[in-house]
């Protein structure tokens, strides 16, 4: 069954036209990466899915449910997690976590072991300062355990990882792969190794349509595979690899790039034969524009 | 609702603003007071230069009136104080963001703008019976308040004016963005109708007429000459609150 499903979604500003033809689906228990570049329309296609703006044409479902703008009821299965969450400074975790218990017209008791419990899985325990004084990072950690606070059935976050480190970052992911039991996850970013490492499905949101979209493996297939640049420590050496592998291109009195990956590890058995002094061997990250470039190019 | 009740009550207090508030109306409460006892004095002091200006003075009547007069025009700036620390209420929420994921709970608009009135009603109803309260003991103390007339009346009347005004800084909370917005759309039509009241015959039918305690506790007016301003008055509450309610639930978080 689909958590949600957007059927010819249109939304516009007055005369800008945000989003034109939106239509996608997020199966149950899954995690869903809505990804699209700075503008594209990610946060405004979720504000909608949250009722927080008035739609244009077409329909929203959560959970079989249609979405109004105001009170949606459908906000009592949702949990949301904002780009920048901003809570009232004069509180503490838990006392926020409370309130956002209370709201929720959930017991006391069970309020404070759900407090006790997320505030652990996202390394807040413990912290008795008021809000006031948290990083970016601190806050952002407080924002999921609100937005699983309530045991919601569809998680959105807008950018989740924007804000932390690397470390940081990798522990936000890890606590979306762990709830996808209990909940089905729609996250937007513009960071596409976050979506290849944890998502199932993906979309790509591109001028107001879903310009790509589908099961992860498909859109990998798609995706041009990585050069590779070789720097050698002597420009001797890298004639001489130039000599031996023609295939590289020359970048640099010192730098080769490599477009076929695949052979990679030819040219590096050739390197550590020789014992080849080299400054370093890099692989080019495949960028949004290139994947995207590829798609809408065709 | 209670829940955002609490969150409204913690806001209050841990901010700061609560306490303000409490100690500006607890001064003018002991200020109402003071200011008659101290009139005598500050007459006999002056009353060299006074002199000089062409003033003779002669004795001094104090009682309990004097104090209530200055309770009547301490009072409006009470609630003028009131109004600007009260302004941001609303508008601060728009401006961060914090009612978003209240709203993306599920929590209803409607609890929220209640939670809100009834803290704004409620302080402003407290706030006012402790000035009251300290003016009423001290003077029951110092002199006799049995010579003002109609003296709970002229209280409840002013107290309403402020109800007034508090509906009005809902009205304009639901409908702007920043709270200097709200300030403007409050202060204006509070301003308007004080002016307006300049013309006796619209005076009756104002809710600025409340605001004329004095008047009735010296026995110039009579309890039936302020019915048509309170009846105003409370009509406009009721409005500002529909009003406010629909707005809300069309606002942009």
């Amino acid at each position: 069954m689909d958590m949600l499903t957007l059927t010819h979604v249109a939304k516009n500003f007055g005369e800008k036209q945000v989003l034109r033809d939106v239509s996608f689906a997020v199966p149950e228990h899954t995690v869903f990466g809505f990804v699209g570049q700075n503008g594209a329309g990610k946060t405004t296609a979720m504000k909608l899915i949250l009722g927080l703006l008035t739609i244009s044409e077409g329909e929203i479902m959560v959970d079989g449910t249609p979405v109004r703008y105001g009170n949606t009821p459908t906000n009592r299965v949702v949990g949301y997690l904002p780009d920048v969450p901003e809570f009232y400074s004069y509180m503490t975790p838990s006392e926020y976590l409370r309130f956002c218990g209370e709201i929720s017209g959930m017991a006391a008791k069970e309020i404070k072991s759900r407090s006790e419990e997320l505030l652990r899985l996202v390394g807040l325990k413990g912290e008795t300062h008021r809000i006031k004084g948290f990083s970016r990072g601190m806050k952002q950690r407080l924002g999921v355990a609100q937005a699983l606070f309530g045991h919601p059935k569809l998680l959105i976050c807008d950018e989740p990882t924007s804000a932390l480190d690397p470390a940081g970052r990798k522990e936000l992911l890890d606590i979306l792969t762990a709830v996808k039991e209990e909940t089905t996850v729609l996250f937007s970013t513009h960071i596409l190794s976050d979506v290849e490492h944890i998502c199932d499905q993906m979309a790509f949101l591109h001028d107001g349509k879903i310009a790509l979209q589908g099961p992860l493996d498909e859109v990998r297939k798609r995706r041009k595979a990585s050069a590779v640049t070789v720097e050698t420590e002597r420009t001797e050496d890298a004639e001489l690899l130039r000599q031996k592998f023609p295939y590289l291109r020359v970048s640099g009195k010192r730098s080769l790039v490599l477009e076929e990956a695949e052979r990679l590890p030819e040219v590096m058995y050739y390197i550590a034969d020789r014992r080849l002094e080299v400054m370093r061997i890099e692989r080019q990250e495949t960028t949004l524009s290139d994947l995207f470039m590829e798609v809408v190019g065709k | 609702m209670n829940a955002f009740l609490k969150k409204e009550w913690m806001e209050w207090t841990r901010t700061g603003r609560a306490l303000v508030l409490v100690s500006v109306f607890v001064l003018f409460g002991i200020m109402n007071p003071a200011f008659a006892k101290l009139t005598p004095w500050l007459m006999e002091t002056m009353s060299e230069s006074l002199a000089d200006a062409g003033f003779v003075t002669t004795a001094v009547r104090v009682d309990a009136m004097t104090s209530w007069a200055q309770f009547y025009k301490n009072i409006p700036v009470g609630l003028i104080i009131f109004i600007l620390l009260g302004s941001g209420n609303f508008t601060a929420e728009y401006e961060r963001g914090t009612l978003i994921l209240a709203v993306t709970k599920g929590l209803p608009r409607q609890k929220i703008l209640a939670a809100k009135a009834a803290l704004l009603y409620g302080s402003w109803t407290v706030l006012y019976a402790v000035c009251f309260g300290i003016t009423y003991g001290y003077n029951a103390y110092f002199w006799d308040n049995g010579i003002a007339e109609y003296l709970l009346f002229a209280a409840v009347g002013t107290w309403l004016f402020g109800i007034w005004t508090v509906a009005l800084l809902i009205l304009f909370s639901a409908v702007s963005r920043s709270s200097s917005q709200v300030l403007m759309g409050t202060g204006g039509v509070a301003m308007g109708v004080y002016l307006l009241d300049m013309f006796p015959k619209l005076d009756a039918f104002l809710p600025a007429k409340l605001l004329k305690g004095m008047e009735l506790m010296q026995g110039v007016s009579r309890p039936k000459d302020y019915y048509a301003g309170a009846a105003a008055a409370a009509v406009m509450v009721v409005l500002c609150m529909v009003l406010a309610a629909k707005c809300l639930d069309r606002k942009q978080l």
